[in-house]
């Protein structure tokens, strides 16, 4: 069937990059896609979906661990040092090699500050596991560490020449590239700043894969009508400030419409997620704010954007 | 708390004394909370207080041109003191004192890279070596994680100039706050001399046969042309190891310095209180001041949503509006007091006075203008009076 919209074609991938500026809700998000991925049904016999949710380097994590969050969804913080001890496990074969490699103090400080390899095996472990489950959703860093991840994938296609890495990177590269197997997901808020910012982030991923256009979704949308009847323009307003709660909303609906036209003008279609009211100020371990996210999760089931 | 601004004295806030006897403020925040609106703010009222200064802003994305209004800033200063000029006398505000000014960089991150390895040698043919190198090239782009070093480097640069007398470091953005204070040592991994030195030994002296092992094995990983890539690379590094690490301390001592303070912007919510106090913990580790904290985008000085307002609310969109908006102040209002808590706890636990914390509201628009941020400057005495 034809999908609904860009966000369906996007969350049928086998890999989804949630990608976007700092502070945009990208891990509520990608962990909300990936519980309502992993809440679905696949093939004849009806199994439950199998889920991985990435996310990179978070200081607040276990590293490397593999651990299941809820029945077939699991959560990975990924890390370099394990992946890149992973990887080259796979490559060399050879267990008494690759302890001599990756046990090597010159190659160790080599895997930690020459540039790019650290984001090359990031990527590269994610991209070994889309084949091993239904979804691999992983949550970017922000713009510039995201972008980085998948420039240096592509500048070490180049610089490793004639090595195995060569041709992992370029396979990793065509995948990226290929809207069958991977799709990005830029995630923004109504806000001036971030929806810009996804611009230029959308302009440099389609420099990277020309062939998969990203999807848009904005995220944090306040309540609003859709005929909004007020046509003026934020700039126009005397003051920067609201002065009660009822003038902060009639704005934030002015500001947030006036925003969105960054992306209608160019003729961007995107999905829209709404602003989930806070219930407490709930502190949880994995830092994960789980009403918000089971509520986002539940409005992606609603909307239907989840591949049939 | 009038956020009307009318009077055309400037009143005194609690940010004043800071403006005021620190040369270096380092304004650190993830993403989304305001930072670059906020350090040019503070600018401006440094400026206001007759202080010359300077916004300086590590940023491919141009946000401080974005909220000054302007369609680009350089990487050498610009001079937005007639400008200010300009927009005080139409708000009926004091101009700038004679003492002061307002500046504002946005240093162009490979050219300022090139010129830190040029300032490491005075042999070109070295320099050259470095620059030209495939590796160095993909380390000195945008991207690359190496903003958090430059940024530093141009503030050792800026502080030698002396001509400012407060420079405010709007850091890079990143998730992690600290991302900065990190970065020298991840630099200085590169030129960990004892390691770099394995990499300038012609191959036949390596004498150790588990080192020799392992770079043919990382050779037949990586490819042979990496491999003497990298090997210039290494050795154009050893030549100037000793530049690096002298001018290394150089930045760690002027960021130790007494007049040298870190202050921390974020937006309320859940991780305001814990990430707060991670940063404070970290700071402290490497020795550096923690000025305090501002608390941006804070929705209190609208006042509680009171239930009548949102059964009086006309349409069904505006009553769910004012319920998140609700929830919104509720959490804030949670988030400040545990906040309050832990940075009181950390006083009383390091017999420190309590550090600052100031509250900053959320604007009805984005900033884009000069005139938009004068205000907010002046919402530092509204909303934080001394």
């Amino acid at each position: 069937m034809t999908p609904k919209n860009s966000l369906q074609e996007a969350l049928s991938k086998s890999l989804i990059f949630v990608a976007g500026k700092g502070g945009v809700g990208k891990t509520c998000v990608s962990q909300a896609i990936a519980r309502a991925l992993a809440s679905q049904t696949t093939g004849r016999d009806r199994r439950k979906k199998r889920v991985l949710w990435v996310t990179f380097e978070d200081p607040f994590r276990p590293a490397g661990e593999l651990k299941e969050i809820q029945p077939n969804l699991f959560e990975l913080n990924c890390e370099a040092q394990t992946a890149f001890e992973e990887y080259t496990s796979m490559k060399i074969g050879i267990p008494s090699l690759t302890r001599i490699l990756v046990q090597n103090s010159l190659v160790r400080y080599l895997a930690k500050a020459a540039p790019g390899i650290h984001e090359l095996v990031l990527l590269g472990k994610v991209w070994y596991e889309r084949t091993r489950w239904d979804h691999v959703v992983c949550d970017m860093p922000s713009t510039g560490y995201g972008l980085a991840m998948f420039q240096s994938t592509s500048n070490f296609a180049d610089l490793f020449r004639g090595g195995p890495i060569h041709s992992d990177a370029e396979s990793m590269l065509e995948s990226f590239n290929n809207p069958k197997e991977c799709s990005q997901l830029i995630v923004s808020l109504p806000e001036e700043m971030p929806l810009r910012e996804s611009i230029e982030l959308n302009d440099f991923l389609l420099k990277l894969f020309p062939k998969n256009r990203p999807a848009f979704l904005v995220n944090r949308r306040f309540p609003h009508s859709n005929e909004l009847k007020r046509t003026e323009l934020p700039d126009a307003w005397s003051s920067p400030l609201a002065h009660s709660p009822t003038e902060y909303v009639e704005k934030r609906a002015v500001l947030e419409a006036f925003n969105l036209r960054i992306w209608s003008d160019l003729g961007i279609s995107f999905s829209e997620l709404p602003y989930i009211k806070p219930t407490s100020l709930e502190v949880s371990s994995n830092r994960i704010p789980e009403s918000i996210v089971n509520a986002l999760s539940e409005v992606l089931r609603r909307q239907e954007v989840l591949p049939s | 708390m009038s956020p009307n601004l009318d009077h055309s004295k400037i009143a005194r806030s609690k940010i004043d004394a800071s403006l005021e006897t620190q040369s270096i403020l380092v304004t650190c925040g993830t993403g989304g909370v305001g930072k670059t609106t906020v350090s040019a703010a503070l600018a401006v009222r440094a400026a206001c207080l007759g202080k010359k200064a300077v916004v300086i802003t590590i940023d491919p994305a141009k946000r401080l041109a974005t909220s000054l209004g302007l369609s680009d800033i350089g990487d050498q200063a610009t001079d937005l003191t007639p400008a200010l000029n300009a927009i005080l006398l139409q708000k009926g505000q004091a101009p700038v004192p004679d003492s002061g000014s307002l500046h504002a960089i946005m240093p162009d991150t490979r050219e300022t890279f090139e010129g830190f390895i040029r300032s490491l040698t005075s042999n070109e043919a070295v320099a050259k070596r470095v620059i030209q190198n495939p590796i160095f090239q993909i380390f000195s782009r945008e991207f690359s994680g190496s903003n958090e070093y430059m940024a530093m480097q141009r503030l050792l640069g800026l502080h030698r100039e002396k001509q400012f007398d407060l420079i405010i470091l709007d850091t890079p953005p990143s998730r992690n706050t600290l991302a900065l204070l990190d970065a020298p040592k991840l630099l200085a991994r590169f030129f960990d001399e004892r390691l770099i030195r394995w990499l300038v030994l012609p191959a036949n002296k390596l004498v150790s046969a588990g080192m020799r092992k392992a770079l043919g094995l990382l050779e037949k990983l990586t490819g042979a042309a990496f491999m003497s890539h990298l090997f210039e690379f290494a050795s154009a590094l050893f030549e100037v190891r000793v530049q690096f690490s002298a001018n290394l301390s150089k930045i760690t001592d002027l960021l130790s310095e007494r007049t040298t303070s870190f202050l921390l912007v974020a937006a309320p919510s859940r991780d305001t209180a814990p990430d707060a106090v991670h940063f404070v913990q970290t700071v402290q580790e490497h020795q550096f001041h923690f000025e305090g904290m501002i608390v941006n985008r804070r929705l209190s000085h609208l006042g509680p949503v009171q239930s009548q307002m949102i059964s009086d609310a006309p349409l069904p969109h505006q009553k769910e509006a004012l319920d998140v908006l609700a929830g919104l102040q509720a959490r804030e209002e949670a988030a400040m007091a545990d906040l309050g808590k832990r940075l009181e706890s950390f006083a009383s636990n390091q017999q420190h006075s309590r550090p600052l914390c100031l509250s900053l509201p959320e604007l009805a628009r984005d900033v884009h203008s000069l005139s938009d941020l004068v205000e907010i400057s002046r919402a530092f005495e509204t909303f934080n009076p001394a």
